[in-house]
This record gives C-alpha cells, structure tokens and sequence, in this order.
C-alpha cells in the first residue's frame, strides 16, 4: 500500500503539539487551605533571649523571656516517653511547616519521634473519620477543623482537661486564659464546655485586601467625582465597596487606571471559599444561617430551622449577585488560592481574602504587589459587620493507648506553647495566645509597618486588621453543628447556580432553607 | 491449584462487592458506632434526589461527548500512524505520552493552562478578544473537562485500533487498489470493517473508564460551577468523603456498578455478533 508523506508531517504535528501540551505543566501546589501559600521559610525570627538554666527545668535550649514557660512538676523526665512515635495528621498551614521545620527541638527535648503529614484539609477529614470509625490510632494528634471535624467527630477526642489536670504531667504553660479566648470557645469545646477537645493552633480569618497605591493615586478624582474619602477602613460600607468597584472598573476601561484591571475579585468558585466570602456579607445584612444560639461558637447539635428564607439573608444574597457583576470574571473560578493568585498579579484592586495571604503578597517571588497592599476590617452592611474566622485546633485521638496519649499531650502543650509561637512568627504563623502579641517584637512590627521588625514577619501588615476582625461585633462564625459538610455543600452549590444565573437570588435561599431544613430534620 | 487465586479475588473483590450491598441497606455514617438497618431508605434517597439524575445526565454527556471524540480522534490519528512509512514507533511512543500522565497531573496542568490570571490557553483567548473564563462559565466548563480526558485517553484509542490496523493483510489491500479504489474507499470499506472489533474493545475499556474517573474533575473544577461539571463519580465521592454517608454512597456505587454492567455487556454482545 502507499504511504503519504503528507500523513508523517501531520503525525510530526499531532505529536508536538502533545508534546508541547505535556511539557508546559508546571508542578504547583494544589489548591489547600487559605493559609496555605503563606508559608515561606522556617527560621526563628528571634533567637531565644535567656540562656539555658539546666536541662530539666529548660529542656527545650532556652527560653524567650515575657512569655510563659513550658513547665513541668518538678522531677519530671521529659525523656520517659523516648523512643515513642507520634503520628499528627494536619493542613498544610503555616504552623504545620513551621512546627515541621523545629520539630527536631521537640524531638531532642523528649526523645519522641513526631512524623507530621501535611495534606489539604479534605484528605484530613477523609483520614481522621477513617481512623476514628475504625477506632483506629493511626493519627495520634489531629487538626480538629471546628466545623469539619470537630462538630462530628467531638465524641472521637480525647478530652484535654484530664491531661491538663493531671499532677504528673506539664500543665498548657499560661494556661487556658493565655488563648484568645473566642478561639479556644470555638476550636476547642463542642456543644458545652465540660470537655475540651482541642487548643486552638490557627486562626485565618478574612478581611480586607487593597491596593494603596491605587487608592492614594486616584483618591482625589474619585473624590472629586463622588464626594467622599474612598479609602477602605472602619467606615466603608458594602454599597460604597460596591460603588468603588464599579467606579475602578469604569476607569480602566477608559483607560484611567492601568495598574489593575478589575475593581474587586471573589473567590467565588462552587467551594467552601464561595461559602466564607457570601458569609461575611449574609450576616452584615442580619442574615443568619439557623435559628440557634451560639451557634458559631459553642456550637450544637440542633441548630433549629434553616433562616435563609428571611429579607434579611435574600436583600444580602441580592447584594452579592449584584456584586459579583462587577467582580473580575475570573472570580467563579478562583478559592482563595486563585484570588489570592490574582491579586499578587496585580489584577484586582480589592479583595476579601484571608488575612494569612499577606505573606504571599509581600513575597517578591510570587507577587507583584510588594509594598503596595493595604488591609483592613470588610466593609459593614446595613446591620453589621462580619470577619470570617477560620482556625483550627489540635486534638489527640481518644483510641491512642494512655502512655501514647501522655506523649502526644507533651507535643500538644509544646507546640501550642506562646514559646513555640513566637519562634515560628516568620513563616507566617498568627499566634492565638494573648501573651504572643505583648511582645515588643510584635507590637512594633504590628505598629509600623515599615519597620525592621515587620520585614521579619511576613503577617505584620495584616495582623492589626485580623485583630480588629477578631473584635466582638466584627468577627463572624458559620454553624458549628454536626452537619455542616453537607450544609456548607448545599450553600456554595446553590450560589453557584444563583451566581451563573440559573435561579434567583430569593429562589436560591429559599432553596438552601428548604434542603437545610430537610437535612436538619425541621 | 485454584484455591489461592479464589481466595485472593473473594478478597479484593468479591468482600466489597457484598459490602457495598450490605451498606446501601443499612444508615452507616463514618461517625457512627454502628450502622443500623434502614431498609430501602438510601435507595429512595438515592433515587429521589434530583442531584442523583442530574450528575447521571452530566454523566452522560461527558462520557457520550468524551467517547465519541476519542474515537474519532484515536481512530484518525491511528490511520494516521498506519500510513506513516518510516519513524511510526518513534510517533507512536510520543503520542502516547498523556497516557503516562496521572489523571490528577492531567487536571492540574489544564487548570494551569485555563487559568483566568497565568493561563496559557485564557491568555490566547484574550489576545483574540475573548473574555472568556472557561473553568468558571457553565457554558464552557463540561466541553474543557471532555477536552481533558479527550487529551489523556485518545492516545489509548489510537494504539489498540493501530494494533488492529497491523494485522489487516496487505492481499485486499493491494486487490482494492488493482481495482482503483481511492484511499478513504479503501479506509471505508476495508481498513475500518477489518479493525471493528478492535475499536469495539476500546470502547468497552474506556466507557467503563470514564464512568468512574473523577480525578481531573476534582482538581480542574470540584465539580462546578453551578454543579456544570459534577458527574456521578464525582458526586459518589462527594456522599462518600465529604458527607460521609456510606450508605448512601454504597447505593450510589450500585448504581454505577449496574450501569457499567450493562454497557460492559452492550459491547460484549456487539463483539459476539462481529464474531457471528
């Protein structure tokens, strides 16, 4: 038979033209958790201030002076647990690399051998319902999300209290009072207080990120166009944020501004980030997802019937379509990875992110926008504001047998310690204990952003608005209850749906009360 | 001499499959103590959720749109391969190259290359005045999630029909071409009637395939937006880990497992009757 030649230049095409498709793959990290890519490098931002007094008292090689120190009974062997191995399953977050990369001081201190999986949070979920459905100790220590995990799985922890009042064992150095106290409530107890299930470890939460040079450029003009100060802060509201993005989005199309291209970006993907960014609009509207108390918080069992049905959350869901309009279109396809992505590329003047992104932000390797990122608490609507908070906490598996229990217990107090916090500021770690933020370091960094001791810590510029954020009044906690993971489901696959335009807003939350209701049993 | 092999396959295979029978008839979530009898209720959960019928018919367009392209494409490029004088190994091994590319690896790279901010492909599109957000629009999203698993598995089509196309005897080939029969007669009338059956087994391979491949769906587009791209695998996945419902999702993979079954047996048959 007779062959073509032309047939062997179009097969020379068809191959380059796959090969080409497979070499352009560049290995990234995959989408993870808010937090994620904050994570940098793992040096201690300060070398400890006081010399090493003995090694009983000081196993650890020194301690930071004015923060609490791990202490133990006195005559306690830090070595009795040698040669134990303690498996921790976590998020791959900033404590997580930075605990990961100073683990070998645990290690030396107690001669426990501490393997650390970081994973994305579903493969946590999916790992420790595993484990604990088959009353298994794979996992010694798990990152107890509050709403994925812990609302589910409480029964499954191991209760605190009982190694934290043991006379034996170190007690948690600064006690429980030294947590940020709305925290350790929402990361560490289920349904009541009487047990405690984890200490809080991470604490994302979402607020404001803007371009400075954008808003000092330009501020005059839009002043002079529509009569007031743009600049985010405490007083902007969601119908000036709104009005602002339109009004950045009107200038670069004419040319105007050059230096972003859209006025806002959401990350507004079908994911839990659409869950969080609707969130913190929905209740500064008044909108409340159940009719429960505390709910955010304390969590519970019953969260009573679905609230989504009422003006309040329908006036909000109207005001998000609206908003997301005027988004970066890109805005459907992005978590909070891909906003945080496109905001280091320059494409968006504003954007509610999580506030551990900052670091990517002023990473001159991924981004830029060095320099030139501003934030502050999301702006408030018509009967509030709401920050969403995003921590986690740790806990130990009830099924590890007691002597491994009292090892993890040593990881637990150690690697929540404000000692341990302090030294891991500098992968973009936000610390959850009050005495961490007394800390001349701190306070300096968190006060001037231009300052040496800011340069250090890749958070600085955005830890005073995550403070303000954690503010009663300004922060925000979804439903904790057992349910949530079908819940937070059904939200962020029906505002999907509202956002490409398949149903309306009111129809959409009508149709989210109506599953949650069911799902719910009222 | 069996006996092993038996015990092996009852393990792997056979344990599960009773299991998942057992947990579509009982209330079994991973949090629980233990599972408790529930009758036919994840079956009439199941059944009744409209999320249950929509990811089928997502499904069915995504492994009908998938298949068909595929096929076209392998078929065409195998010709292609067949006709090729010198270097069709060196071709062959290139084009398969997507084939040794894990499915998340796939998802990734098209995620990459459809990103609104540093996507290759989005970039073209913009530079053609086409503001288009692929993984983000509804219009869009199911056709670049086909194109996906098109790019990974068309290599797969290709060298089973090639294998096919190299046992074709050159006898009717050259007697065609005595007779003047133009190349596309020659492929129409006796290239493509020689190597049905080849093209039959690679269907049968890739539906059941594609019927439970989640993997490039998870990572491109978990399933959005507006539940575009959320086909049943995906959705089995969602009950199974995010909910946590196992028997929920037993039901759910009894329905997928029927569903192979009987297009495993469409092209079995369709085979018996080539060979008839």
């Amino acid at each position: 038979m007779k062959r073509s030649w032309t047939a062997g230049i179009l097969a020379m095409i068809l191959t380059s033209m796959l090969v080409l498709g497979a070499c352009s793959s560049k290995e990234s990290s995959e989408s993870s958790s808010p937090s994620a890519s904050a994570s940098e490098s793992a040096t201690n931002p300060s070398a400890p201030s006081s010399a090493a007094a003995s090694s009983d008292s000081d196993p650890f090689g020194g301690w930071v002076e004015g923060l609490p120190k791990i202490e133990a009974p006195a005559g306690f062997d830090w070595k009795q647990f040698a040669g134990t191995t303690l498996n921790v399953i976590t998020e791959n977050t900033p404590p997580s690399s930075g605990l990961a990369a100073n683990i070998e001081t645990f290690e030396k201190a107690t001669g426990i051998k501490v393997n650390i999986e970081q994973v994305n949070l579903d493969v946590v979920i999916e790992k420790a319902g595993l484990d604990f459905n088959a009353r298994n100790d794979n996992y010694h220590i798990i990152y107890a999300d509050p709403y994925q995990i812990l609302a589910k799985q409480a029964k499954h922890f191991l209760d605190l209290n009982t190694l934290n009042n043991d006379p034996s064992l170190p007690h948690i150095p600064g006690g429980l009072e030294d947590f940020i106290q709305s925290q350790l409530t929402a990361d560490g107890y289920m349904g009541n207080k009487d047990k405690l299930y984890a200490l809080p470890y991470d604490n994302p939460t979402m607020v404001l990120a803007y371009r400075k040079d954008v808003f000092e450029k330009y501020k005059d003009q839009f002043m002079k166009e529509k009569g007031y100060d743009w600049t985010p802060g405490p007083d902007m509201t969601w119908d000036q944020y709104y009005e602002v993005a339109a009004w950045i989005n009107q200038k670069v199309k004419e040319g105007v501004i050059t230096e972003v291209k859209y006025g806002t970006g959401h990350q507004a993907k079908q994911h839990d980030s659409l869950m969080n960014d609707f969130s913190n609009v929905l209740a500064s509207f008044g909108g409340q997802y159940f009719q429960a108390q505390n709910i955010g918080d304390i969590g519970t069992e019953n969260p009573g019937k679905s609230l989504l049905n009422s003006p309040e959350a329908i006036a909000a869901a109207e005001f998000y379509n609206k908003l997301l309009k005027e988004a970066a279109p890109g805005s459907t396809s992005w978590d909070w990875s891909g906003l945080a992505e496109a905001f280091a590329a320059g494409e968006i003047a504003m954007a509610p992110e999580w506030h551990e992104f900052s670091g990517t932000f002023e990473n001159p390797e991924s981004s830029k926008v060095v320099g030139k990122v501003g934030w502050t608490i999301l702006p408030k609507g018509p009967k509030g504001r709401a920050n969403m908070y995003g921590g986690t906490g740790v806990g130990i598996n009830k099924y590890v047998p007691e002597k491994d229990q009292k090892a993890a217990w040593l990881f637990l107090i150690w690697a929540t310690s404000p000692q341990t916090q302090y030294k891991i500021l500098d992968v973009g770690f936000t610390p959850t204990r009050y005495s961490v933020y007394e800390m001349p370091l701190l306070k300096k960094a968190m006060s001037d952003p231009t300052s040496e001791e800011a340069k250090k810590l890749p958070l600085a510029s955005s830890l005073t608005a995550a403070q303000e954020a954690w503010k009663e009044g300004n922060v925000y906690m979804r439903p904790k209850i057992p349910m949530w993971p079908q819940i937070d489901t059904i939200v962020y696959t029906e505002l999907s749906k509202m956002l490409a335009g398949r149903q309306s807003p009111a129809d959409t939350m009508k149709e989210i009360a109506k599953q949650s209701d069911k799902l719910t049993r009222n | 001499m069996l006996l092993p092999s038996m015990i092996v396959l009852a393990a792997v295979s056979l344990f599960p499959f009773f299991f998942m029978i057992y947990a579509s008839f009982m209330d079994y979530a991973l949090d629980m103590d233990k599972p408790r009898f529930a009758g036919f209720d994840n079956w009439k959960g199941v059944l009744t959720a409209d999320t249950f019928w929509e990811s089928w018919g997502r499904t069915a367009v995504y492994a009908g749109g998938g298949l068909i392209a595929q096929l076209a494409l392998g078929i065409a490029v195998a010709l292609l391969l067949y006709h090729i004088p010198k270097f069709r190994n060196l071709f062959s091994t290139l084009l398969m190259l997507p084939l040794f590319v894990a499915p998340i690896v796939t998802g990734l790279l098209w995620r990459f290359l459809l990103d609104p901010t540093y996507g290759l492909y989005n970039w073209f599109l913009q530079k053609l005045g086409m503001n288009v957000q692929i993984l983000g629009d509804t219009a869009y999203a199911m056709p670049a999630v086909i194109l996906m698993d098109v790019w990974e598995w068309t290599p797969l089509i290709t060298i089973i029909v090639l294998a096919g196309l190299q046992t074709v005897p050159e006898e009717p080939l050259e007697a065609a071409e005595v007779d003047g029969a133009n190349g596309w007669q020659k492929v129409r009338y006796i290239l493509l009637p020689m190597v049905r059956r080849m093209i039959v087994v690679a269907l049968l391979v890739r539906s059941m395939d594609i019927l439970r491949y989640v993997d490039t769906i998870t990572i491109a587009t978990e399933g959005g937006p507006a539940d575009a791209t959320k086909i049943i695998g995906y959705y089995l996945m969602q009950v199974a880990f995010r909910f946590q419902d196992i028997g929920g999702a037993a039901a759910l993979g009894l329905t997928m497992l029927i569903v192979s079954t009987l297009l495993g047996r469409f092209f079995i048959k369709v085979m018996r009757s080539e060979e008839a």
